[in-house]
């Protein structure tokens, strides 16, 4: 039943080398002697394959898939590899050792990783341990541009102990499997209407809901899939653009929108007929966090709740001002720094010390409670000192109570949500020169900081604007 | 609008599941000890709407879960965590004789649930919550191939990988046409599986097949490249098991490694044709008796057509494990009876540890892939005399959907065993 193959380690011994663990590199080179060599395999037609299952099939991205193998001889060698397509095209894979036991099953909820793109007991590390595959486009971050569709992932079981995913000469089963950012009967509504940008996502059902705002950062553009995340648990949720978008005012590097638009944002969602007015709340990572910050200072309005990942108290940063006038976002690069590779590191920029003092907000006059979580190994934003500056800040003004503060060693600035690979450096801009910048974060660590920030903020919200 | 009572909670999950998939219906955030309804909402690809609802009480905590609570009544009682599909019934109003079959597997089912105040006037209120869940009959990854060679008729499913994967060829009953959502989930569970469809619906009367379409459609399986060709077995239901056994038996091209009958039947037709066989049934319709409601009862038409001995399926002559299923409610056929007649002979044979049989008690003659609504008696066009009827097809709705339940996984179970491996591994 067992499909032969003239194994890597034979090639290696008439090549003369052996290596026991070879770096990447040198196993495209052997998979490569394997093609020229040409493939020995028979098929036993008295036994079926090994099965490979998955449950469930299809799953909201936060929702853990179980993977079990069967049929395999005992204690034998498999590598599991997985890849899927973003929606730009570009190739992610993962893969992963396992072993199977003395009845020829293995479970990633039960079993190690012995070697591959992560180690240990990791049930979803097929997912979060994804990188771009060789040979792509350089600088990725994995993002869903349309949510309405779900990422095919497919897992296949592989012969052995191996590391690369060319040829499909070793595979013995497959399956595939869907991942969903919206969850069936979830109304996804384009708003483009009085100035405002963005996506409104509307929960199945009467309501009315309780809401959130969803603020994203400089990146600009517009980001739906936390939005349709939380509007799949019930919350109606406002994905808003206000930098880098075509539909947007003004030149492009500026931020052409003022604290007014922030304000009629967030008011779209209070006077919706499906939301409970008294039940809205923002959630917002890097500036968007300092726009989270922002907007109840500044403007008025009164959320019930606020989520703050990663985003600083003060910016140089400036929004459309009362005269009409913007500052070019590029031009405060003073405080950029750069790694022995070119790549730019923001950090910086958003450490107190480097902020002049008119520029920070006044976070002791919120009222309201306040998450704010830590990536420890941000490279982007200096969010460990910004947070002890909430807590400072705060805690003078007898408002301790308002602030959770979670904070995740080893995690970078995009914590997003769970089970999704992470980016430690990607393209930041093309012109007028390419960019990299660095995000930070280590990825086993930075997966279970998404994993628990996560369900750390469903927690809160539902604490908070349900309750 | 401003928040006078913190709004209920309702989740499903999984939100989107294969149809022989359980799911978990949470209700939360309620008030505590109050009277609730939860309702599910199908609109089929037919147009006609269909509805199940449980009433419950939520506990102190204020949470409501159908997996755990009882339901007081409705149109299920007792702890059911599925009571919501399988007990789908069309919405009073409806038309009559309807049976709810999905034709495009492609998409899945949808299912609104909502939550209601109140038990027995919960529909004068409006839901406070609701909830779409997606049943899905195709695992993500499989190939759907329309099989049209050679006058086949037939869909065909592979799973993803490369195989090679054992072959099911299945055949449905009397209602004719081309029915492809058991295939669907046979290959979501790791199957090649053709539908076949052997005649359309209404037009048996000029269907007159030979062995031979059906032992191209066995080719078809047997033949393809990621098929193991000793591990093709078949699955068959009503007229199906006739056709099933009668290949089985006769056919030298068909040799299946083990065989699924559902509510059998054992009415040979002469020769190497099923053209005679739909014709046999028709010279006994003097004993189809009628139910208060004017629902055609058949079963004694198979009654009297079992005590004549030439015209039965010689089963001595089986040489494969086969698994037979039945309703002990059956009213269209005698689908219990048959399957003792079938057991005597085998047995007579000493072929009798190749069988396996199942009755469930209270169960009717349309056994289906598990949370199917249970059609208790539906539609059926009668090719002999072109009239539309109301058949009977019996079984109490709890045990049936049940059976439905058991016999899928003793089936998958069975045919685990004969056509992957034969030793105790648990998947």
């Amino acid at each position: 039943m067992f499909r032969t193959h003239v194994s890597v380690k034979a090639i290696g011994r008439l090549s003369g080398f052996i290596q026991m663990d070879p770096d990447f590199t040198a196993w495209r080179k052997l998979a490569g002697l394997q093609r020229l060599t040409g493939k020995v395999r028979w098929k036993s037609n008295t036994r079926p394959a090994p099965v490979l299952t998955a449950a469930p099939v299809r799953a909201l991205v936060d929702e853990q898939v179980s993977i079990r193998g069967h049929f395999l001889p005992l204690h034998c060698p498999v590598t599991l590899h997985a890849r899927m397509h973003s929606d730009e095209g570009d190739l992610w894979e993962s893969f992963a050792h396992y072993n199977a036991d003395e009845r020829g099953t293995f479970s990633l909820t039960r079993d190690p990783s012995v070697g591959g793109s992560y180690l240990g007991c990791e049930p979803m590390g097929l997912f979060w341990s994804m990188q771009p595959a060789p040979g792509g486009r350089e600088g990725l971050r994995l993002r869903k541009k349309s949510v309405e569709s779900p990422y095919t992932v497919h897992v296949s079981l592989l012969e052995g102990h191996v590391s690369t995913s060319e040829g499909q000469w070793s595979e013995l089963a497959a399956v595939t499997v869907e991942r969903w950012y919206i969850a069936p009967g979830v109304k996804r509504i384009e708003i483009n209407q009085n100035g405002l940008v963005g996506t409104l996502f509307i929960p199945p059902g009467p309501g009315p809901f309780p809401a959130m705002l969803d603020l994203w950062g400089m990146g600009g553009g517009l980001q739906e899939y936390r939005s349709s995340l939380l509007a799949s648990k019930g919350y109606v949720s406002f994905s808003l653009a206000y930098f880098g978008h075509k539909d947007l005012p003004g030149p492009p590097n500026c931020i052409n929108v003022g604290d007014s638009y922030f304000k009629a944002a967030f008011l779209l969602l209070q006077d919706h007929p499906q939301v409970v007015s008294d039940r809205v709340g923002i959630i917002g990572l890097s500036f968007g966090c300092y726009l989270t910050l922002r907007i109840p200072t500044k403007t008025g309005v009164k959320p019930s709740c606020l989520v703050g990942i990663n985003g600083p108290v003060g910016s140089t940063v400036s929004l459309l001002n009362s005269d009409g006038r913007t500052k070019n976002f590029d031009s405060s690069q003073e405080f950029w720094n750069f790694d022995d590779e070119g790549c730019v590191i923001f950090k910086d920029a958003s450490l107190p010390a480097n902020i002049p003092p008119d520029k920070f907000l006044q976070v002791e006059k919120l009222d309201c409670p306040l998450m704010y979580i830590v990536g420890e190994d941000d490279l982007s934003t200096a969010s460990i000192e910004n947070a002890d500056l909430i807590e400072e800040r705060l805690r003078s003004a007898g408002k301790s109570h308002l602030l959770t503060r979670l904070s995740y060693p080893g995690a970078g600035h995009l914590i997003e949500p769970p089970y999704s690979p992470s980016a430690r450096t990607s393209m930041w801009s093309v012109k007028p020169k390419k960019l990299i910048t660095m995000w930070g974060g280590h990825p086993a660590l930075h997966a279970a900081a998404q994993e628990d920030a996560w369900k750390k903020i469903l927690d809160y919200l539902e604490k908070n604007l349900r309750s | 609008m401003s928040l006078s009572s913190p709004p209920p909670i309702l989740s499903v999950r999984p939100s989107r599941a294969l149809v022989d998939e359980a799911f978990e219906v949470l209700v939360e955030n309620l008030p505590p000890v109050s009277p609730f309804t939860l309702r599910s909402l199908h609109h089929s690809e037919d147009g006609d709407d269909w509805e199940a609802y449980g009433h419950y009480f939520s506990d102190h905590s204020g949470r409501v879960s159908v997996s755990e609570d009882l339901s007081f009544g409705g149109t299920y009682s007792g702890r059911e965590p599925m009571g919501l599909i399988w007990s789908l019934r069309p919405v009073p109003g409806s038309r009559t004789g309807l049976r709810l079959r999905k034709k495009d597997v492609t998409t899945p089912m949808l299912i609104t649930i909502s939550l209601y105040n109140g038990h027995e006037d919960f529909r004068d209120n409006s839901p406070l919550v609701s909830m779409v869940t997606e049943r899905w009959y195709m695992g993500p990854g499989i190939q759907r191939i329309e099989i049209t060679d050679g006058g086949l008729r037939g869909g065909l499913f592979i799973p993803p990988g490369p195989g090679p994967f054992p072959g099911i060829l299945d055949l449905w009953g009397g209602g004719g046409g081309l029915l492809e959502y058991r295939s669907a989930l046979l290959a979501s569970r790791g199957y090649i599986c053709l539908a076949l469809e052997y005649f359309k619906t209404g037009q048996m009367k000029s269907t007159d097949l030979s062995f031979e379409y059906f032992e191209k459609a066995y080719h078809v399986l047997k033949d393809h490249p990621q098929v193991i060709p000793d591990r093709v077995g078949i699955i068959s239901l009503c007229l199906g098991t006739i056709v099933t056994l009668s290949l089985v038996v006769e056919s030298a091209e068909i040799k299946p490694s083990c065989v699924v009958c559902i509510s059998n039947m054992i009415n040979k037709s002469p020769g190497k044709t099923l053209s005679g066989f739909h014709r046999s049934i028709p010279s006994k319709f003097n004993k189809i008796r009628v139910d208060e409601n004017n629902h055609q009862i058949w079963r004694d038409v198979g009654l009297a057509l079992l005590k004549e001995p030439s015209m039965k399926v010689d089963v001595a002559k089986i040489n494969c494990p086969l698994m037979l299923v039945n309703g002990c409610d059956d009213q269209n056929w005698c689908a219990v009876e048959t399957a003792d007649d079938i057991s005597k002979t085998m047995n007579a044979a000493g072929k009798g540890h190749l069988l396996t049989r199942v009755d469930y008690p209270d169960t009717g003659h349309l056994i289906e892939p598990p949370f199917s609504p249970h059609c208790f008696a539906g539609n059926f066009f009668v090719y002999s005399s072109n009239e539309k009827v109301i058949q009977l097809y019996g079984g109490k709705t709890k045990p049936h959907s049940d059976a439905q339940d058991d016999s899928w996984r003793k089936i998958l179970s069975f045919l685990r065993h004969h056509l992957y491996c034969s030793h105790k591994a648990k998947m």
